[in-house]
Protein backbone atom coordinates (compact mmCIF):
# COMPACT_ATOMS: atom_id res chain seq x y z
CA UNK A 1 0.00 0.00 0.00
CA UNK A 2 1.28 3.76 -0.89
CA UNK A 3 0.68 6.73 0.92
CA UNK A 4 0.61 10.19 -0.59
CA UNK A 5 3.18 12.11 0.74
CA UNK A 6 4.92 15.66 0.66
CA UNK A 7 8.48 15.99 -0.51
CA UNK A 8 10.89 18.90 -0.48
CA UNK A 9 13.90 18.46 -2.79
CA UNK A 10 16.69 20.82 -2.97
CA UNK A 11 18.34 20.77 -6.36
CA UNK A 12 21.66 21.98 -7.51
CA UNK A 13 20.94 24.39 -10.69
CA UNK A 14 23.60 25.49 -12.86
CA UNK A 15 23.69 26.57 -16.39
CA UNK A 16 27.57 27.46 -17.46
CA UNK A 17 26.52 29.45 -20.34
CA UNK A 18 24.36 31.58 -18.13
CA UNK A 19 24.57 31.32 -14.59
CA UNK A 20 28.14 32.86 -12.92
CA UNK A 21 27.36 30.28 -9.77
CA UNK A 22 25.12 27.01 -8.72
CA UNK A 23 22.25 27.70 -6.46
CA UNK A 24 20.01 25.15 -5.19
CA UNK A 25 16.36 25.69 -5.65
CA UNK A 26 14.15 24.29 -3.46
CA UNK A 27 10.69 22.62 -4.81
CA UNK A 28 7.73 21.15 -2.77
CA UNK A 29 6.24 18.11 -4.20
CA UNK A 30 3.40 15.81 -3.10
CA UNK A 31 4.28 12.47 -4.39
CA UNK A 32 3.72 8.69 -3.05
CA UNK A 33 6.10 6.99 -0.19
CA UNK A 34 7.26 4.45 -2.83
CA UNK A 35 8.31 6.81 -4.93
CA UNK A 36 12.30 6.90 -6.45
CA UNK A 37 14.64 9.93 -6.59
CA UNK A 38 13.98 9.91 -10.08
CA UNK A 39 10.08 10.14 -10.00
CA UNK A 40 10.56 13.10 -8.21
CA UNK A 41 13.12 14.50 -10.45
CA UNK A 42 10.48 13.71 -13.02
CA UNK A 43 7.52 15.21 -11.43
CA UNK A 44 9.52 18.98 -10.68
CA UNK A 45 10.69 18.49 -14.81
CA UNK A 46 6.64 18.16 -15.51
CA UNK A 47 5.15 20.52 -13.26
CA UNK A 48 7.46 22.93 -11.82
CA UNK A 49 10.64 23.46 -13.58
CA UNK A 50 10.20 22.59 -17.11
CA UNK A 51 13.93 23.73 -18.03
CA UNK A 52 15.30 21.44 -15.44
CA UNK A 53 18.21 18.78 -16.81
CA UNK A 54 18.61 15.47 -16.12
CA UNK A 55 19.25 12.18 -17.49
CA UNK A 56 17.62 8.82 -17.34
CA UNK A 57 17.39 5.39 -19.85
CA UNK A 58 16.35 2.57 -18.34
CA UNK A 59 14.71 2.76 -15.14
CA UNK A 60 15.71 -0.36 -13.42
CA UNK A 61 19.45 0.29 -12.50
CA UNK A 62 21.25 -1.42 -15.60
CA UNK A 63 22.37 1.63 -17.52
CA UNK A 64 23.66 4.16 -14.99
CA UNK A 65 22.89 7.26 -17.03
CA UNK A 66 20.63 8.95 -13.83
CA UNK A 67 23.34 8.74 -10.66
CA UNK A 68 23.04 11.62 -8.98
CA UNK A 69 24.38 12.63 -5.14
CA UNK A 70 21.35 12.45 -3.00
CA UNK A 71 22.44 14.00 0.68
CA UNK A 72 25.92 14.09 -0.41
CA UNK A 73 26.05 10.00 -1.27
CA UNK A 74 26.16 9.20 -4.84
CA UNK A 75 23.22 7.01 -5.93
CA UNK A 76 20.79 5.74 -8.99
CA UNK A 77 18.25 8.36 -8.98
CA UNK A 78 16.33 5.15 -10.73
CA UNK A 79 16.62 2.91 -7.28
CA UNK A 80 16.95 5.16 -4.63
CA UNK A 81 13.67 5.71 -2.72
CA UNK A 82 12.69 9.00 -2.16
CA UNK A 83 12.92 11.12 0.79
CA UNK A 84 11.22 13.72 2.57
CA UNK A 85 13.96 16.33 2.30
CA UNK A 86 16.63 15.56 -0.14
CA UNK A 87 19.53 17.32 -1.46
CA UNK A 88 19.96 16.60 -5.12
CA UNK A 89 23.07 17.24 -6.73
CA UNK A 90 25.01 16.08 -10.00
CA UNK A 91 27.94 13.43 -9.42
CA UNK A 92 31.38 14.97 -8.46
CA UNK A 93 33.63 15.40 -9.50
CA UNK A 94 32.83 16.24 -13.15
CA UNK A 95 32.36 19.15 -14.58
CA UNK A 96 28.18 20.00 -14.85
CA UNK A 97 26.78 20.60 -18.87
CA UNK A 98 23.61 21.94 -17.00
CA UNK A 99 21.90 20.80 -13.51
CA UNK A 100 21.91 17.67 -12.51
CA UNK A 101 23.91 16.40 -16.21
CA UNK A 102 27.77 15.57 -15.97
CA UNK A 103 30.39 15.73 -18.98
CA UNK A 104 31.20 12.47 -19.77
CA UNK A 105 34.35 13.44 -22.07
CA UNK A 106 36.86 12.59 -19.85
CA UNK A 107 35.72 9.51 -18.39
CA UNK A 108 35.16 8.02 -22.08
CA UNK A 109 38.29 9.71 -23.21
CA UNK A 110 39.82 7.92 -19.71
CA UNK A 111 38.27 4.34 -20.99
CA UNK A 112 40.07 5.18 -24.41
CA UNK A 113 43.48 5.85 -23.02
CA UNK A 114 43.25 2.62 -20.86
CA UNK A 115 42.91 0.35 -24.46
CA UNK A 116 40.11 -1.81 -22.76
CA UNK A 117 40.17 -4.51 -25.21
CA UNK A 118 42.34 -7.24 -25.21
CA UNK A 119 45.73 -5.99 -26.56
CA UNK A 120 47.09 -9.85 -28.58
CA UNK A 121 50.69 -10.38 -29.23
CA UNK A 122 49.47 -12.16 -32.18
CA UNK A 123 46.19 -11.60 -34.29
CA UNK A 124 43.25 -12.89 -33.62
CA UNK A 125 42.92 -16.61 -35.17
CA UNK A 126 39.62 -16.46 -35.99
CA UNK A 127 37.78 -19.14 -33.85
CA UNK A 128 36.58 -18.84 -30.60
CA UNK A 129 38.86 -19.41 -27.96
CA UNK A 130 37.85 -21.36 -24.66
CA UNK A 131 38.14 -20.01 -21.16
CA UNK A 132 37.80 -22.02 -18.07
CA UNK A 133 34.56 -21.81 -16.92
CA UNK A 134 35.41 -20.38 -13.11
CA UNK A 135 37.14 -17.53 -14.98
CA UNK A 136 34.41 -17.18 -17.29
CA UNK A 137 32.13 -16.15 -14.70
CA UNK A 138 34.16 -13.85 -13.05
CA UNK A 139 35.00 -12.01 -16.12
CA UNK A 140 31.37 -12.00 -16.98
CA UNK A 141 30.65 -10.33 -13.31
CA UNK A 142 32.92 -7.83 -13.56
CA UNK A 143 32.03 -6.45 -16.77
CA UNK A 144 28.60 -5.98 -15.82
CA UNK A 145 30.30 -2.82 -14.35
CA UNK A 146 27.43 -0.12 -15.54
CA UNK A 147 30.43 2.77 -15.62
CA UNK A 148 27.83 4.73 -13.81
CA UNK A 149 30.25 6.63 -11.71
CA UNK A 150 29.02 6.40 -8.43
CA UNK A 151 32.18 4.84 -7.22
CA UNK A 152 34.29 7.56 -8.63
CA UNK A 153 31.65 10.18 -7.21
CA UNK A 154 31.87 8.40 -3.74
CA UNK A 155 35.99 7.38 -3.71
CA UNK A 156 37.36 9.65 -1.03
CA UNK A 157 40.68 9.18 -2.68
CA UNK A 158 39.91 10.74 -6.04
CA UNK A 159 38.75 13.65 -3.97
CA UNK A 160 41.96 14.30 -2.28
CA UNK A 161 44.81 12.89 -4.54
CA UNK A 162 45.57 12.04 -8.24
CA UNK A 163 43.48 9.01 -8.53
CA UNK A 164 41.28 8.27 -11.43
CA UNK A 165 38.73 5.86 -9.80
CA UNK A 166 38.03 2.64 -8.82
CA UNK A 167 36.05 2.09 -12.30
CA UNK A 168 39.04 2.23 -14.13
CA UNK A 169 40.71 0.01 -11.91
CA UNK A 170 37.77 -2.71 -11.49
CA UNK A 171 38.06 -2.52 -15.72
CA UNK A 172 42.12 -2.95 -15.40
CA UNK A 173 41.92 -6.04 -13.61
CA UNK A 174 39.15 -7.33 -15.97
CA UNK A 175 41.94 -7.37 -18.82
CA UNK A 176 44.61 -8.21 -16.54
CA UNK A 177 42.50 -10.98 -15.99
CA UNK A 178 41.61 -11.64 -19.58
CA UNK A 179 43.05 -14.42 -20.81
CA UNK A 180 43.48 -13.06 -24.14
CA UNK A 181 45.01 -9.75 -23.00
CA UNK A 182 48.84 -9.04 -22.71
CA UNK A 183 49.66 -5.96 -21.81
CA UNK A 184 51.10 -4.97 -18.49
CA UNK A 185 48.11 -3.50 -16.84
CA UNK A 186 49.04 -3.61 -13.18
CA UNK A 187 51.58 -0.46 -14.68
CA UNK A 188 48.45 1.23 -16.17
CA UNK A 189 46.75 0.74 -12.38
CA UNK A 190 49.86 2.21 -10.92
CA UNK A 191 49.75 5.23 -13.70
CA UNK A 192 46.37 5.78 -12.64
CA UNK A 193 46.64 6.21 -9.40
CA UNK A 194 45.99 2.87 -7.68
CA UNK A 195 48.29 3.08 -5.04
CA UNK A 196 46.73 6.33 -3.79
CA UNK A 197 43.27 4.09 -2.30
CA UNK A 198 42.85 4.41 0.95
CA UNK A 199 41.29 0.89 1.01
CA UNK A 200 37.94 1.92 2.97
CA UNK A 201 35.68 -0.08 0.23
CA UNK A 202 33.28 2.83 -0.21
CA UNK A 203 33.20 2.08 -3.83
CA UNK A 204 32.15 -1.55 -2.56
CA UNK A 205 29.05 -0.98 -0.52
CA UNK A 206 27.98 2.06 -2.86
CA UNK A 207 28.27 0.37 -6.58
CA UNK A 208 24.66 -0.41 -7.53
CA UNK A 209 25.92 -3.44 -9.33
CA UNK A 210 27.02 -4.91 -6.34
CA UNK A 211 31.08 -5.03 -7.63
CA UNK A 212 33.96 -4.86 -5.35
CA UNK A 213 36.70 -2.09 -7.41
CA UNK A 214 38.31 -2.24 -3.88
CA UNK A 215 38.93 -5.88 -4.53
CA UNK A 216 40.22 -5.44 -7.52
CA UNK A 217 42.85 -2.99 -6.21
CA UNK A 218 43.79 -4.98 -3.48
CA UNK A 219 44.53 -7.81 -6.08
CA UNK A 220 46.30 -5.56 -8.02
CA UNK A 221 48.65 -4.44 -4.72
CA UNK A 222 49.13 -8.25 -3.87
CA UNK A 223 50.47 -9.35 -7.52
CA UNK A 224 52.84 -6.09 -6.98
CA UNK A 225 53.78 -6.72 -3.67
CA UNK A 226 54.37 -10.88 -4.03
CA UNK A 227 54.27 -11.04 -8.13
CA UNK A 228 52.57 -13.97 -10.27
CA UNK A 229 51.04 -11.80 -12.95
CA UNK A 230 51.28 -12.56 -16.08
CA UNK A 231 53.79 -9.87 -16.86
CA UNK A 232 56.28 -11.65 -14.86
CA UNK B 1 33.69 -10.85 -4.95
CA UNK B 2 29.80 -11.56 -4.71
CA UNK B 3 28.78 -14.05 -7.28
CA UNK B 4 24.90 -13.64 -6.88
CA UNK B 5 23.91 -12.00 -10.62
CA UNK B 6 22.12 -9.62 -9.68
CA UNK B 7 22.19 -5.90 -7.95
CA UNK B 8 21.31 -6.01 -4.34
CA UNK B 9 19.25 -3.57 -2.98
CA UNK B 10 19.86 -0.27 -3.40
CA UNK B 11 17.05 1.55 -2.67
CA UNK B 12 17.69 3.50 0.75
CA UNK B 13 21.75 3.92 0.43
CA UNK B 14 22.04 7.54 0.82
CA UNK B 15 20.91 6.59 4.66
CA UNK B 16 23.17 3.99 4.87
CA UNK B 17 25.97 4.21 7.14
CA UNK B 18 28.80 4.54 4.93
CA UNK B 19 31.23 2.39 7.01
CA UNK B 20 34.37 2.87 4.64
CA UNK B 21 34.88 6.61 5.11
CA UNK B 22 33.35 6.25 8.88
CA UNK B 23 36.47 4.13 9.39
CA UNK B 24 38.83 6.02 7.49
CA UNK B 25 38.01 9.18 9.11
CA UNK B 26 38.30 7.38 12.37
CA UNK B 27 41.40 5.98 11.74
CA UNK B 28 42.65 9.32 11.40
CA UNK B 29 41.21 11.24 14.07
CA UNK B 30 42.75 8.09 16.13
CA UNK B 31 46.03 8.75 15.29
CA UNK B 32 46.23 12.24 15.80
CA UNK B 33 44.46 11.23 19.73
CA UNK B 34 47.48 9.20 19.81
CA UNK B 35 50.15 11.99 18.91
CA UNK B 36 48.87 14.83 21.23
CA UNK B 37 48.73 12.57 24.22
CA UNK B 38 52.10 11.32 23.33
CA UNK B 39 53.03 14.93 23.26
CA UNK B 40 50.91 15.70 26.76
CA UNK B 41 52.86 12.80 28.22
CA UNK B 42 56.12 13.79 27.13
CA UNK B 43 56.06 17.11 28.32
CA UNK B 44 54.32 16.18 31.54
CA UNK B 45 56.89 13.61 32.30
CA UNK B 46 59.94 16.76 31.55
CA UNK B 47 57.98 19.18 33.93
CA UNK B 48 57.69 16.25 36.75
CA UNK B 49 61.45 15.03 36.27
CA UNK B 50 63.35 17.56 34.52
CA UNK B 51 64.81 20.15 37.26
CA UNK B 52 64.57 22.67 34.42
CA UNK B 53 61.39 22.50 33.34
CA UNK B 54 59.99 23.18 37.30
CA UNK B 55 58.62 26.35 36.72
CA UNK B 56 56.18 24.96 34.31
CA UNK B 57 55.00 22.72 37.27
CA UNK B 58 54.12 25.85 39.35
CA UNK B 59 52.94 27.93 36.01
CA UNK B 60 50.87 25.08 34.65
CA UNK B 61 49.24 22.90 37.97
CA UNK B 62 46.53 21.73 35.26
CA UNK B 63 48.83 19.67 33.13
CA UNK B 64 49.19 16.35 35.85
CA UNK B 65 45.66 16.27 36.31
CA UNK B 66 45.28 16.64 33.04
CA UNK B 67 46.64 13.22 31.76
CA UNK B 68 45.23 11.34 35.23
CA UNK B 69 41.43 12.03 33.40
CA UNK B 70 39.33 9.24 33.48
CA UNK B 71 37.89 10.00 30.22
CA UNK B 72 41.34 11.04 28.69
CA UNK B 73 42.40 7.35 29.06
CA UNK B 74 39.27 5.90 28.11
CA UNK B 75 39.27 7.85 24.71
CA UNK B 76 43.14 6.79 24.44
CA UNK B 77 42.55 3.10 24.75
CA UNK B 78 39.77 3.27 22.02
CA UNK B 79 42.03 5.19 19.96
CA UNK B 80 44.82 3.12 20.20
CA UNK B 81 42.92 -0.19 19.90
CA UNK B 82 40.59 0.67 16.82
CA UNK B 83 43.72 2.30 14.94
CA UNK B 84 46.04 -0.87 15.75
CA UNK B 85 43.09 -3.13 14.33
CA UNK B 86 41.79 -1.17 11.14
CA UNK B 87 45.85 -0.83 10.11
CA UNK B 88 45.63 -4.57 10.71
CA UNK B 89 42.60 -4.82 8.58
CA UNK B 90 44.22 -2.07 5.54
CA UNK B 91 47.42 -4.37 5.77
CA UNK B 92 45.68 -7.64 5.58
CA UNK B 93 43.97 -5.97 2.21
CA UNK B 94 47.36 -5.41 0.89
CA UNK B 95 48.18 -8.74 1.34
CA UNK B 96 45.12 -9.46 -1.14
CA UNK B 97 42.46 -10.73 1.67
CA UNK B 98 39.37 -9.67 1.28
CA UNK B 99 37.45 -8.65 4.58
CA UNK B 100 34.34 -7.48 4.84
CA UNK B 101 34.41 -3.94 5.49
CA UNK B 102 30.76 -3.54 7.66
CA UNK B 103 31.75 -6.75 9.48
CA UNK B 104 35.47 -5.51 10.30
CA UNK B 105 34.27 -1.87 11.29
CA UNK B 106 31.76 -3.19 13.99
CA UNK B 107 34.07 -5.59 15.10
CA UNK B 108 37.03 -3.33 15.38
CA UNK B 109 34.72 -0.59 16.88
CA UNK B 110 33.28 -3.04 19.80
CA UNK B 111 36.93 -4.43 20.95
CA UNK B 112 37.86 -1.01 21.16
CA UNK B 113 35.08 0.09 22.76
CA UNK B 114 35.35 -2.62 25.02
CA UNK B 115 38.86 -1.62 25.91
CA UNK B 116 38.40 1.82 26.40
CA UNK B 117 35.45 0.78 29.45
CA UNK B 118 37.49 -1.28 30.69
CA UNK B 119 40.02 1.09 30.77
CA UNK B 120 37.88 3.35 31.95
CA UNK B 121 36.21 1.24 34.83
CA UNK B 122 40.17 0.44 35.71
CA UNK B 123 41.12 3.69 36.62
CA UNK B 124 37.55 4.27 38.34
CA UNK B 125 38.86 1.64 41.04
CA UNK B 126 35.97 -0.94 39.31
Amino acid sequence: MTNNIKLRAEIRRYDPAVDQAPRYETYEVEGKDNWRVLDVIRSIYENQAGDLAYQFACRVGRCGTCAVKVNGVPVLACQERCKSEMRIEPLTPFPVLRDLVIDRTEVESRYEHYALAPQRKTEHQGRAEPIEPDLAETLCRMDSCLACMVCVAGCPAVESRAFDGPAFMLKLRYMAKHPADTRNRIEQAIDGGMLECYGCDMCTQLCPADLSPAQAIREFRLEMILGGGKHE
Amino acid sequence: MSKLALPRNTTRQAEAILYGDLARRLHRVSGVIIILFVLVHVIVQAVNHVPMFGVAKAAAPWLQPLQEQIWIHAILLFAVVFHTLHGLKLLAGELGFSIDYKASFWIVAVVSMLFAIREGLRYAGV
